[in-house]
């Protein structure tokens, strides 16, 4: 069932002089990667709504940080808030992603954030 | 009032694009809705237009001068904002920033070996509060997808031509969390005040397309393309 009485100002309620993703803070519970950690980003379903690109799929990255607790963003185009996770921040090689970037820039890197369920240990 | 130059009526403007009607057709819908009211968008709409990347720019230059406040900086760009009078939080008129403006600012530290840049290939995400509006080359298909594949490519077209060792780190600001460019001090800078190392610091040094240089204050001039259909006035 929806919800009978929806509060369309219950984000501002929320975060007004806190911030977000800051009015999340806490409740996400253990992060489950740590900085330095090798994850494979998942490649699941997207049919509605999601910010997690199609380039990084499959790929495997490092984690630099855990940046902050929010709803994913597959969650929040919904309103659905009451389960925000971990989101992580990621350092791709470009020859990871792109199988034919030039070896002679090796170095060069891609570095985005991706939500906790999209993440699996490499 | 004299009738002598008579002008037919003509839009006001050359041509209105498929997503202003877009952004038009949901904010007039949000308003009956009663998410926001008219005035609200109104004094919101003020608010950003009063924004540009001089905030910023003070960052880097009082970044480069204390060790402590770089320090800050890279560790909590939200707090450090508050030195040069941004407030992500409190003095956006929603408090709270706006779904497209999350409060979370990182500054990105380039080092002579890794060069930064940003890009949000999703969409046009952007440090409004700390850099104003951003440019419209920022939200074009053509960077947004280019920039991740052919990020030496791209730079390249900005003039920027940088080392195989350097390490360009590309930001994908698809998230949460939006991010400045700290670059590296020049050379030719030694005993600058603050004020003349932050007219160095352009809005493209802080997106990370160009590098600060003594001498040069402006952003490179971009083409500026025709619109496909233009709309003709006939005097």
């Amino acid at each position: 069932m929806s919800k009978v009485e929806h509060d369309l100002t219950h984000h501002a309620k929320k975060a007004t002089g806190i911030g977000d993703p800051q009015c999340f803070r806490g409740e996400a519970g253990p992060a489950k990667f740590k900085v330095g950690d090798r994850v494979r980003v998942r490649n699941l379903p997207d049919l509605f709504y999601t910010r997690s690109q199609v380039y990084t799929r499959g790929a495997v990255g490092t984690v630099t940080e855990a940046v902050y607790e929010s709803p994913a963003a597959e969650d929040e185009a919904w309103d659905n808030t009451d389960k925000p996770e971990w989101f992580y921040s990621i350092v791709f090689r470009q020859k990871e992603l792109w199988p034919d970037y030039p070896d002679l820039y090796a170095n060069d890197t891609v570095e985005t954030e991706l939500s906790e369920r999209w993440l699996e240990p490499a | 009032m004299s009738n002598d130059h008579h002008h037919p009526p003509a839009p006001m403007v050359e041509e209105v694009s498929d997503f202003e009607v877009l952004e038009m057709a949901v904010r007039e819908l949000a308003i009956e809705k009663g998410l926001f009211s008219a005035d609200d968008h109104r004094r919101w709409t003020e608010y950003v237009h009063t924004l540009g990347p001089l905030p910023a720019a003070r960052l880097v230059a009082k970044a480069w001068l204390d060790p402590e406040y770089k320090k800050l900086a890279v560790r909590d760009g939200v707090k450090a904002s508050l030195d040069v009078g941004v407030d992500w939080i409190n003095s956006p008129p929603t408090g709270f920033g706006t779904p497209s403006d999350y409060c979370n600012l990182r500054v990105l530290e380039d080092t002579p070996t890794v060069k930064h840049v940003v890009v949000c290939t999703l969409c046009s995400c952007y440090p409004r509060p700390i850099l104003g509006q951003s440019p419209e080359w920022y939200r074009t298909p053509n960077y947004r997808r280019r920039l991740v594949r052919w990020p030496r490519q791209v730079l390249a077209e900005f003039g920027l031509q940088l080392d195989p060792d350097i390490e360009i780190r590309v930001a994908d600001s698809n998230q949460k969390t939006r991010y400045i460019v700290l670059p590296v001090r020049p050379e030719g800078t030694d005993g600058w005040s603050e004020d003349q190392l932050a007219e160095i610091v352009t809005r493209d040094c802080l997106i990370g397309v160009a590098m600060p240089r003594p001498g040069i204050t402006a952003n490179a001039q971009r083409p500026v393309r025709p619109a496909v259909r233009p709309v003709h006035h006939d005097h």
